[in-house]
């Protein structure tokens, strides 16, 4: 065979293998020709499988299963153990073993260094999953974010709340952009909640897809929150949002909120 | 950017990919695997591969629901091919890969929603009509050949060098010029 008709070759081959449909004769040829160092394929033509398969299905209107969605936001501290770790985390298990132990004095001190570093390090690296759940307000991180999504975000949508009877002292504002599914509200005046017994909960009516409002997340307000600025998170996509409600619901939040207290409301259009 | 975000270890900017990309993953895979419990696993893997290899993204590369959408593909084909008992075969390569792949900048194909379907305008009419029903319509080989009354064999033929006359087409769109030059 010559060599550009084993190149086209290899490259059939090699776009049956990404679509899936070779056979075994057409997969000991594929191995026999990618030992040749010339046929070595890049990765355009998984990118365009990859490409038209995002242009037919990214349009669908599919929702993910509500299980999955929750098992995968929950499972976020999973991928972020998956990271390599670069320090040593001394367990509990390891340093009853050593305290008990009849090691010099000397070795007691130096672990007790070491696990003071160690704590140091998995305050700073551990995922609280807590944390996924209510979202620790006015975070320098949440505040820049905020900032960077209204200058960045072409399609921004900001809306002011207006607290219901027992809220009207609190003010605030949300921003949203549908093209980066992102946005957050700024909050103040808000009463401190009690995080063990009740948590506000956003929700976002977004009728275009569903008339049943979107969870945005349940978040807290201490005592001294001053403005809080608080992510949304929506587990599912949100399209053409008309109203942000804010609720309080028991700790958790609810998956169904029967709207018993509502405490403000930003109207989008 | 969403991914650049990812790749920092922004876990927010994970939740946001999730829900950005959860459906697209979920329809590639269950282009590909049937039962209920393996689509969950593979939409799994296909959110931690990207938690792992969103460092490796470049954006002059591939966009962002390309990458995430390949990184779903071989997921989803290496479970199907498992699963179907067909033979041993090399995996695609895994995430590990990507860095080396993805840097090399003639693979890449930055092509937008626009520049695809002009793409796929500019094929044969029969094989625009078996990548839609392969693609949009989600289609096996058995159930077009069913539906068009084609060979096998020509089903197959079609869809490998019409992937492989896009990818052409792509690359032509990303260097300024129409995908019908030569």
């Amino acid at each position: 065979m010559k060599n550009q008709d084993t190149s086209d070759r290899f490259e059939e081959l090699e776009a049956g293998r990404i679509l899936g449909d070779l056979v075994p004769s057409e997969v000991q040829d594929w191995k026999m020709l990618s030992a040749n160092p010339s046929n070595q394929a890049d990765l355009s033509l998984e990118l365009a499988a990859a490409a038209l398969d995002a242009e037919f299905l990214a349009n669908e209107d599919t929702v993910l299963p509500e299980e999955l969605l929750k098992k995968l936001h929950n499972g976020i501290s999973e991928f972020v153990k998956a990271e390599p770790e670069n320090a040593v985390i001394v367990r509990p298990a390891r340093w009853q073993g050593l305290l008990a132990s009849s090691k010099a004095a000397w070795s007691i001190a130096a672990l007790f260094a070491v696990l003071f570093v160690a704590k140091s390090f998995v305050e700073k690296n551990s995922v609280d999953p807590e944390s996924l759940m209510a979202t620790a307000p006015e975070k320098a991180s949440s505040s820049e974010a905020r900032k960077t999504l209204i200058s960045k975000a072409g399609d921004l949508i900001q809306s002011e709340f207006g607290g219901t009877e027992n809220y009207n002292q609190m003010s605030g504002t949300v921003v949203w952009s549908d093209a980066l599914q992102e946005g957050y509200m700024s909050l103040t005046n808000l009463p401190a909640n009690d995080p063990g017994a009740k948590q506000y909960q956003l929700w976002i009516v977004d009728p275009g897809r569903d008339e049943k409002p979107v969870d945005g997340g349940v978040f807290d307000i201490s005592a001294n929150d001053g403005t809080a600025i608080i992510p949304i998170r929506n587990p599912l996509m949100v399209t053409n949002p008309q109203a942000f409600v804010i609720t309080l619901e028991q700790s958790g939040g609810v998956v169904v909120s029967k709207q018993e207290i509502v405490v403000a409301l930003a109207k989008t259009s | 950017m969403v991914l650049l975000r990812v790749a920092q270890g922004d876990e927010r900017a994970m939740e946001q990919s999730i829900t950005k990309f959860g459906p697209l993953v979920w329809s590639i895979a269950k282009r590909h695997v049937q039962d209920h419990s393996a689509l969950e696993d593979i939409v799994q893997e296909t959110f931690t591969d990207l938690w792992k290899s969103a460092k490796r993204y470049n954006p002059a590369i591939a966009t962002e629901s390309t990458f995430v959408g390949l990184l779903a593909r071989r997921r989803a084909i290496d479970f199907a091919r498992k699963e179907s008992r067909r033979p041993q075969f090399e995996s695609l390569p895994d995430a590990d890969s990507l860095p080396h792949a993805s840097t090399e900048s003639s693979a890449a194909l930055l092509c937008e929603s626009k520049d695809v379907r002009a793409a796929l305008k500019e094929l044969p009419e029969e094989t625009q009509r078996i990548f839609s029903l392969h693609f949009d319509e989600g289609m096996t080989h058995p159930e077009i050949v069913e539906k068009t009354g084609l060979p096998l064999g020509t089903v197959k033929t079609r869809l490998r060098r019409g992937l492989i006359d896009l990818r052409n087409k792509f690359r032509r769109l990303d260097s300024g010029q129409s995908p019908s030059n030569p």
